[in-house]
């Protein structure tokens, strides 16, 4: 039976609208990450010295594969130790910090082992690393994470024999919105002041303080064009220029 | 380990002084550094650059040489010259600090900043005794600071690129990023049996010998080795 519209004519058949692929695989592509410590600092060194730099830390990927982080992770690194009894020893820690540009990249791992918080510095490039495993993705509000040597323990603590937590490979790292909070005062650093600009912490400081650190505020330094260092053009480069090394 | 990376830019020998010529015990090489543009220099210092057939140097330094090494005026110098393993001795000048007071420039201790001082924080306190009743030659006092050539010794070559000219030189060097550098065979006495199996008299790149891009020293790791291991 052939369905008749308004106008009273006998409808063509219409053939239904193609289904829309969404090729996950694609869009997934489209996410670049550079590791930061590729990016040359601002001064004045010859471009050459960074070039070379560069080669050497594409060679050491080569052979040993560094797996995209960032702050917040929960990474699990192995080491050559000629002192331990296996002669190799392993470390589970969030990374608080990631330090260095060139070869001399670092990275610190912070844990509460035993009550005793304990904090190990990394060089990404270093020949006694025997791997790096990522146990769980998770970004966090800030790019450091130093004000958890000031939380609570509990915020520190992760099982040594955690499980690696399976995650699909092309989709968007999550963002842990995970506001910590802090032992009592005094701590290391003023964390409330604007300096430090830390979003996940939750003060639980009266409203006086909190107005009394905004006076250390210096809002004019995000119009101060001189200690602008705009990476856009550079990162492209090196993106290029690591991807095209890499794939060799 | 903290590297240092001079670069070998652009070195032509120059002029060769003999021992008869200069008067000094062993005969010289001259030798320019880095090029530089001809317009900013007098006429009788072109003489020695235009003798050779070079472009002008920014820098021209003296090499002390035994008879069988000497080369020929105009021979381009490159960083292969230096092999991995060997010592090596680099002068350069120091960052230029200034006027400086004696606290920065000698490390004098100074005074405290409290208790009663008038006035008186970071000055040089006495300067001779009362019998001496002069102030001796040399005395240490505030002065324009840096700015002058120094030498570190014995330091080891580890690494030399020879496509782009750079030696790799274990620890610090005299001298701010992209100053001018003068590399030289160490003349410690501990290295003086290390430096015996260099290309001599230098490296001439005709193409009789071609060397690989990286030349490395044997303790040094190799990126394309995999992670180290303990046994």
């Amino acid at each position: 039976s052939y369905r008749i519209c308004s106008d009273g004519k006998p409808a063509k058949f219409q053939p239904p609208p193609k289904p829309v692929i969404i090729d996950k695989q694609k869009q997934g592509e489209e996410r670049r990450f550079l590791s930061p410590e590729f990016i040359p600092p601002r001064g004045r060194t010859d471009p050459l010295k960074f070039y070379i730099e560069r080669k050497d830390m594409i060679q050491r990927r080569k052979v040993f594969n560094i797996p995209e982080f960032y702050v917040g992770h929960i990474l699990a690194v192995t080491t050559a130790d000629p002192h331990a009894s296996e002669k190799s020893s392993r470390f589970v820690g969030i990374c608080i910090q990631r330090g260095g540009k060139g070869l001399g990249a670092t990275f610190i791992l912070r844990n509460v082992i035993e009550d005793q918080g304990v904090e190990i510095c990394y060089e990404l490039y270093n020949p006694r690393i025997q791997a790096i495993e990522v146990l769980k993705l998770e970004k966090r509000l800030d790019d450091n994470l130093m004000y958890l040597r000031d939380a609570l323990p509990e915020y520190s603590t992760f099982d040594v024999n955690m499980k690696p937590v399976s995650r699909l490979d092309h989709e968007e790292i999550p963002v842990n919105k995970l506001q910590v909070r802090m032992k009592p005062k005094p701590w290391s650093k003023r964390w409330e002041r604007p300096k430090y600009n830390v979003k996940g912490i939750k003060f639980e400081l009266p409203e006086e303080k909190m107005k009394e650190a905004q006076k250390w505020s210096q809002p004019w330094l995000e119009f101060d064009m001189l200690r602008e260092y705009d990476t856009s053009k550079i990162e492209e480069k090196i993106w290029k220029e690591v991807n095209e090394e890499l794939k060799k | 380990h903290c590297f240092s990376f001079p670069k070998v830019e652009d070195c032509h020998v120059l002029r060769y002084v003999s021992k008869e010529e200069s008067g000094a015990k062993t005969s010289k090489l001259l030798v320019g550094g880095k090029n530089g543009s001809p317009f900013h220099k007098s006429e009788s210092a072109m003489e020695i650059f235009r003798e050779a057939g070079v472009p002008r140097k920014q820098k021209v330094t003296t090499f002390n040489v035994t008879d069988d090494a000497i080369i020929k005026p105009g021979t381009p110098l490159y960083a292969a010259h230096f092999r991995p393993g060997q010592f090596v001795d680099v002068t350069a000048k120091t960052i230029g600090k200034g006027f400086q007071g004696v606290m920065k420039r000698w490390g004098f201790k100074g005074q405290p900043a409290s208790h009663g001082q008038t006035k008186t924080h970071r000055r040089p306190g006495a300067i001779s005794t009362n019998k001496a009743s002069k102030v001796y030659r040399g005395k240490k006092m505030p002065g324009k600071m840096g700015n002058i050539y120094r030498t570190s010794f014995g330091l080891k070559v580890w690494r030399i690129n020879t496509k782009h000219d750079i030696i790799y030189v274990n620890g610090s060097v005299p001298g701010h990023t992209n100053c001018l550098v003068k590399v030289r065979d160490s003349k410690l006495p501990t290295y003086k049996e290390c430096n015996k199996n260099p290309p001599f008299p230098t490296f001439f790149a005709d193409g009789d010998e071609e060397l690989p891009e990286d030349l490395y020293d044997e303790e040094l790791f190799q990126f394309t080795d995999p992670s180290l291991t303990y046994t």
